[in-house]
């Protein structure tokens, strides 16, 4: 079981008004294999796209490779969006859906606390960013806190982030990524 | 049945020991190791620059290794506006070793230290403090901190926003000994009216706390302009140049900010604290205690009297990485050394373990500091806004029960059931009135009776939210101030009240809480460094409860009779 992001080139902004573009972070699938709390990237690549495409609305894959800021990874999967939505993931699992003329540090929906991410929340958010693909106003994924968070993953959080930061790759452009999801038998 | 080996299963047999100790709450802690190279290190990195200091005509041409043309904004604001060029050639020819021995020789008074250390650049003081343990670390902050009466902040928040708990928490909070009362809210709009709720609520009975309330900068300058708060303290400082220019600021900016507060008075203080750089990602391979120093010297360079630091919103960050508590108190004495009030921490959920969240305040408590907690939760915690303190309002015995037991001052006293029942009542009535002036939602009888009884949000009955919101817009449209409370207190039959309020007010017009660790005592006079200065010179000196605050302190929930061990003393 895992997930291959095969490239397919050069990442273009699509023409399709009825697509999403999930964006994904350098070390997503490849140095990274699962979330801070263990989900296998495969589960959250197939939760997402499972969402967006329950609602009728294509998807496209694509990975930054010269930043791991969420907001920017998000951002850039909007603008390369056909439709204006994107939907951003770092590999810790920080996840946050982007509309194209939002100001940056802007966006529809930012969910901050990788710790609380299910894969029920990822379907979630692939269901919401369709629907806002289609034009319509979802409510909100609700979002969850705790309190105890902090204690527990706030130091492996920061950990995960400083090792996504070293496998930028400055000025290297997205790519275009077919998610190969290997079943296991 | 099948005889197939199943190796993802086959696990290798743990002890019954090993299970029981994997369930501890500890366990449910992160650790994470060390990585000097980006910065996830507490104080002790090959990584930091060595002290070295240069001085031409007055202005620093050198400074830990770094030429000036080389300086970034933080190196330059604190050579040029922190560090003391007459005592800088002095006190960085003295040996770290010397300078730490002078924190813990209690010989060496107060005043003589503070000469020494403001010559020292950020990579002097960190070899000094590097040379201590802990107990030398709390040897220094009991010298050094500069009230010599330590004190206590509590965080009054309601997770419905509801004002009438905050006014309620706020008047218990006066009655149990915090100083100082922070809010802040869930929704931000509600904050105009938890502000005055927190500020009526802080003048009923004793009075005279005095209260903030954290938002965006602009906003808090705003409702602390107006008097409806008395202080601010949510003024984050960072240790490198891109972590600030990231929050789109520079020191100057913060010190200009910090400008805008003294020019009405106003008490205020930077926020900052070891671990928030690294975890922004752009710690440039400084160690976290490095980074904070010069968040310290950052603070004394803007001229601001103090800061509250002790890692702050990023505790689990030196939390997880080895000697990060000791860089943390360490921070702490750091503020003080450099004759800064000290808001030490202690504020923010830091472990799921009941005996690592008590080892973390213990350095605090027991050297005392201008606050020991920056605050501590007069809720439970699931109504604390700040995402959980590290003490709540379920601890108030066992903090009760730690200074009674080493004689030593956190702050807090016992109160008996039935005046805290009347201090909340009466802050409910307060409140109520101040509404009804106001041509706010009413608070009813009802919501009155059952708040003072209840615990947290969950025992309360549900206010208006859209109502609540409207209002609260409604007050900033119509500029009410301080005054307007004054006035709608004294018509509504509560003096008393307004009179403490106006006290608190007019406190901005002499500027007496701008002195370091200004706060306002029992007869609401300011108590600050200035009338209050730490005199501790060894034992039997500096201060130590005694007398009528002694007698205060030994009396808990249940302690039995002498006279009749039948009975509890009332």
């Amino acid at each position: 079981m895992g997930i291959t992001l095969r490239e397919l080139g050069r990442a273009e902004r699509g023409d399709r008004a009825d697509e999403v573009v999930l964006a994904l972070s350098p070390g997503f699938g490849g140095f990274f294999s699962k979330t801070i709390v263990d989900i296998p990237h495969d589960e959250v690549v197939r939760q997402i796209l499972a969402g967006v495409e329950e609602q009728g609305v294509q998807a496209r894959v694509i990975q930054l490779h010269a930043t791991a800021d969420l907001a920017a990874v998000a951002h850039t999967g909007a603008r390369l969006s056909g439709s204006g939505i994107g939907i951003g993931v770092l590999s810790r699992g920080t996840s946050m859906i982007h509309q194209k003329d939002l100001p940056r540090l802007s966006s529809l929906e930012l969910f901050p606390q990788s710790p609380l991410m299910t894969p029920e929340v990822y379907r979630a958010i692939g269901r919401n960013a369709a629907q806002y693909a289609k034009g319509d106003s979802p409510q909100p994924v609700p979002t969850l806190n705790d309190q105890m968070a902090r204690p527990r993953w706030q130091a492996k959080a920061a950990l995960l982030h400083l090792k996504e930061c070293e496998l930028l790759v400055k000025g290297a452009p997205p790519t275009e990524v077919e998610p190969v999801i290997e079943e296991s038998v | 049945m099948s005889s197939l080996p199943h190796p993802e299963t086959a696990s290798p047999r743990t002890s019954l020991r090993t299970r029981v100790l994997e369930d501890r709450p500890v366990n449910k802690d992160g650790f994470v190791q060390e990585w000097p190279e980006v910065g996830m290190v507490a104080m002790d990195s090959d990584f930091d620059p060595r002290p070295s200091i240069r001085i031409e005509n007055g202005v620093v041409v050198e400074m830990d290794g770094r030429e000036r043309a080389d300086f970034d904004f933080l190196d330059q604001f604190i050579a040029d506006h922190a560090i003391d060029v007459e005592a800088a050639e002095t006190a960085m020819r003295q040996a770290p070793a010397t300078v730490a021995r002078m924190l813990v020789d209690p010989n060496i008074p107060r005043a003589e230290v503070l000469r020494t250390a403001r010559g020292l650049t950020p990579a002097a003081l960190l070899e000094t403090v590097k040379l201590m343990n802990i107990v030398e670390i709390m040897m220094g902050m009991q010298k050094m901190r500069a009230r010599r009466t330590p004190a206590n902040q509590a965080h009054c928040t309601s997770a419905r926003d509801n004002p009438l708990q905050v006014a309620m928490e706020a008047a218990e909070a006066s009655l149990r000994g915090f100083a100082e009362l922070e809010t802040t809210l869930g929704v931000v709009r509600y904050a105009p009216l938890v502000a005055i709720a927190l500020q009526v609520g802080g003048q009923v009975g004793r009075g005279g706390r005095l209260t903030q309330c954290a938002l965006e900068e602009a906003t808090e300058l705003d409702l602390g302009m107006r008097g409806i708060t008395a202080y601010a303290e949510t003024i984050s400082v960072y240790g490198t140049e891109s972590v600030f220019v990231d929050g789109d600021d520079t020191p100057w900016s913060k010190a200009f900010l910090a400008a805008a507060y003294a020019s009405r008075g106003i008490k205020m203080r930077f926020t900052s604290g070891t671990g928030s750089e690294v975890q922004m990602g752009n710690a440039e391979g400084r160690s976290m205690l490095y980074l904070e120093i010069r968040c310290i010297l950052v603070t004394k360079g803007a001229g601001v009297q103090g800061l509250q630091n002790g890692s702050i919103s990023c505790i689990g960050v030196p939390g997880a990485v080895p000697s990060g508590i000791r860089a943390v108190t360490a921070e702490n004495m750091i503020a003080s050394m450099l004759d800064l009030e000290c808001a030490s921490g202690n504020d923010q959920s830091f472990s799921h373990s009941p005996m690592r969240r008590t080892s973390r305040l213990m350095p605090q408590i027991m050297a005392g500091t201008d606050f020991v907690c920056s605050g501590y939760s007069s809720t439970p915690n699931y109504d604390n806004m700040f995402a959980g303190s590290n003490v709540d309002a379920e601890d108030y015995d066992d903090w009760n029960a730690i200074q009674r037991d080493y004689q030593i001052d956190g702050g807090l006293q016992h109160v008996k059931e039935s005046e805290i029942l009347a201090a909340r009542r009466r802050a409910g009535h307060a409140l109520q009135a101040v509404f009804a002036h106001l041509n706010l939602p009413p608070i009813t009888a009802r919501e009155i009776e059952t708040a003072v009884y209840a615990h947290g949000s969950n025992d309360l009955i549900p206010r208006d939210v859209l109502e609540d919101l409207k209002g609260a817009q409604s007050v900033m449209d119509r500029g009410v101030t301080g005054l307007d409370l004054v006035k709608a207190l004294h018509e509504g039959g509560f003096a008393d009240v307004a009179e403490n309020l106006l006290t608190v007010l007019r406190q901005r017009v002499s500027g007496d809480l701008l002195q370091t660790s200004a706060i306002l005592d029992g007869n609401l006079e300011p108590l600050s460094a200035v009338n209050d200065a730490n005199d501790y010179a060894g034992p039997g000196t500096g201060y130590r409860p005694s007398g009528e605050r002694w007698e205060q302190m030994k009396k808990l929930r249940h302690v039995t009779s002498a006279e009749n061990p039948e009975v509890e003393v009332e």
